[in-house]
């Protein structure tokens, strides 16, 4: 059984619908990206995973149905989703941003040592800690919000566009840290990319969309290799 | 200058009272983006039932936690009942909304109790210590107490403790919250108990002043509302500062300002509104409003 599992999932927003039928799968600590050129429906379906659209069809979380779920509950059972745009509250420090993704752990402990993680990878959130996250550079909300989502100590990690707007450098270091995280802590990531070639490199297995469907999926290393594919679909 | 220090701890004093719901309003506000029309009414009859339980044999200092406690509950209530189910309404509905709670409340806690003002006790001595030649009553110091630990421990709560963080998590960033496991909804409930909460605490410490009837607090929501403008609206210390400070201007312009004495002072509430408005439309401590575009 996979960690998370769309059957045939159809969503929109009010009359226009986005989504005509996605099914796919996310095993258990892998990686799956989502390609596709824009209006595809990658975030609609990011959104759907975590009730931010309604939706027909099947959503399974670790066997269990997310249908009618709301996000709140949905998050909690372990899914850290990093929006389009971030989700930083700019109203509150880097600090207190962090805190917002370890609020709900028991495990004092281990949330410690997962601190120590964050600041490992994000040396430059330690020492921006007191300040207000609206003082934040593009890339740095990127970390933050990474950070956050590891501090939830997900199962699984959807992440939107990590790369929107950065520099190459950045996008480089984000994703080996991206990567570092799926091996050592396990938890599985459904990435939504622009930039196919960045993500397949991460990926084993890879979903193109078109306009609300599957178009094409694959492992990572094919869709890869495909020259037709990777012309129609991928742009580069 | 004694005359003149003694008016600034009096009105330090009322300037507190006015801190309290002017914190109240801006609980709100920046929970749901509106100021509550019936924040003022819904302090005017917890402060009746404060007098109540105090009516029934229960000493002061029981009452009032006892109060605040059961404020903390209508508060949730009301914002379950009333608001909650036309939370997705325009703007223009909920502040609708509010003013007709307001005019709700007024009209229950005058079916009720009647228009006739009523004393109510004060727990602080009317007697005046010396201060090094400032005479300062003990009622004054008393509120400027109460009104001081009030605002602290909302203080404590908002910025020291996991609820006070997901709780403004929840009025800035709703969409950002849920998607950390905060349960957003109930948020917003929380942030109406405790406005109500502080407000009450408002109504009870200027009943005795006052006496108590159910248009006790009609000028004072005046006063408050000046002092989250003066503060910037959004900005909890800003309300506590422009409390003050509207506390204080008042006092003095009514003891210094021949043309002002007890009859205008209102307008001179009303003047710091359109004053600041006018001038410095962010307050004191309110941030520019930016929106990207």
């Amino acid at each position: 059984m996979a960690l998370l599992e769309l059957e045939e999932v159809r969503a929109g927003y009010g009359p226009t619908s986005v989504l005509h039928g996605i099914s796919l799968e996310v095993p258990e600590g892998g990686v799956v990206s989502l390609l596709g050129a824009n209006g595809a429906g990658k975030t609609t379906t990011l959104r759907a995973i975590t009730g931010g659209v309604r939706w027909t069809g099947d959503i399974r979380f670790r066997g269990h149905s997310l249908r009618r779920m709301a996000t709140e509950e949905i998050v909690r059972r372990g899914i850290a989703h990093v929006p389009e745009g971030r989700g930083i509250c700019t109203e509150l420090t880097v600090d207190e941003n962090l805190r917002l993704g370890s609020h709900l752990r028991r495990d004092g402990p281990e949330v410690k040592k997962d601190y120590d993680r964050v600041f490992e990878y994000f040396p430059v959130l330690k020492q921006r800690r007191r300040l207000s996250a609206s003082t934040l550079s593009g890339g740095e909300q990127q970390m933050l919000a990474l950070a956050r989502a590891f501090l939830m100590r997900p199962k699984l990690m959807l992440l939107d566009e990590p790369s929107l707007g950065l520099a190459p450098i950045i996008v480089r270091s984000i994703f080996e840290i991206i990567r570092s995280i799926n091996e050592t802590s396990q938890v599985a990531v459904l990435l939504v990319e622009q930039n196919a070639r960045i993500a397949l490199d991460l990926s084993m297995t890879a979903y193109v969309l078109e306009v609300g469907r599957v178009a094409v999926h694959g492992a990572a290393a094919e869709l890869r290799g495909d020259d037709s594919v990777r012309r129609s679909y991928l742009g580069y | 200058m004694q005359e003149f220090l003694q008016q600034l701890v009096g009105g330090l004093a009322i300037g507190g009272i006015f801190a309290s719901l002017a914190l109240a309003l801006v609980l709100i506000y920046n929970a749901m983006g509106l100021v509550n029309f019936a924040q003022g009414e819904m302090a005017m009859l917890a402060t009746f039932v404060a007098y109540a339980l105090v009516s029934q044999g229960m000493s002061y200092w029981i009452a009032f936690p006892v109060t605040l406690v059961l404020a903390f509950a209508g508060g949730i209530g009301v914002q379950r009942l009333v608001i909650k189910p036309v939370e997705r309404a325009p703007i223009l509905t909920l502040v609708i909304i509010t003013l007709g709670l307001a005019t709700l409340v007024n009209g229950l806690a005058g079916f009720i109790w009647g228009y006739v003002p009523r004393s109510f006790p004060s727990p602080f001595s009317s007697d005046s210590v010396d201060l090094v030649g400032v005479f300062v009553s003990y009622r004054d110091l008393g509120v400027i107490a109460v009104s001081g630990i009030v605002l602290l421990a909302v203080y404590l709560l908002l910025q020291r403790t996991t609820v006070g963080l997901t709780l403004r998590a929840a009025a800035h960033h709703p969409e950002a919250s849920r998607l950390l496991g905060v349960h957003v909804s109930w948020m917003l409930a929380l942030g109406w108990g405790l406005a109500s909460a502080v407000g009450a605490v408002s109504g009870i410490m200027v009943a005795p002043i006052l006496l108590l009837e159910p248009n006790m607090m009609q000028s004072i929501i005046i006063y408050a509302f000046a002092a989250a403008v003066l503060g910037g609206i959004e900005s909890p210390p800003g309300a506590v500062v422009g409390g003050l400070i509207v506390g204080v201007t008042i006092n003095l312009a009514g003891a210094y300002l021949p043309f002002v004495g007890g009859d205008l002072q209102l307008a001179v509430g009303l003047a710091i509104i359109i004053g600041v408005l006018i001038l410095k439309p962010n307050g004191l401590f309110g941030r520019a409003a930016v929106r990207r575009v």
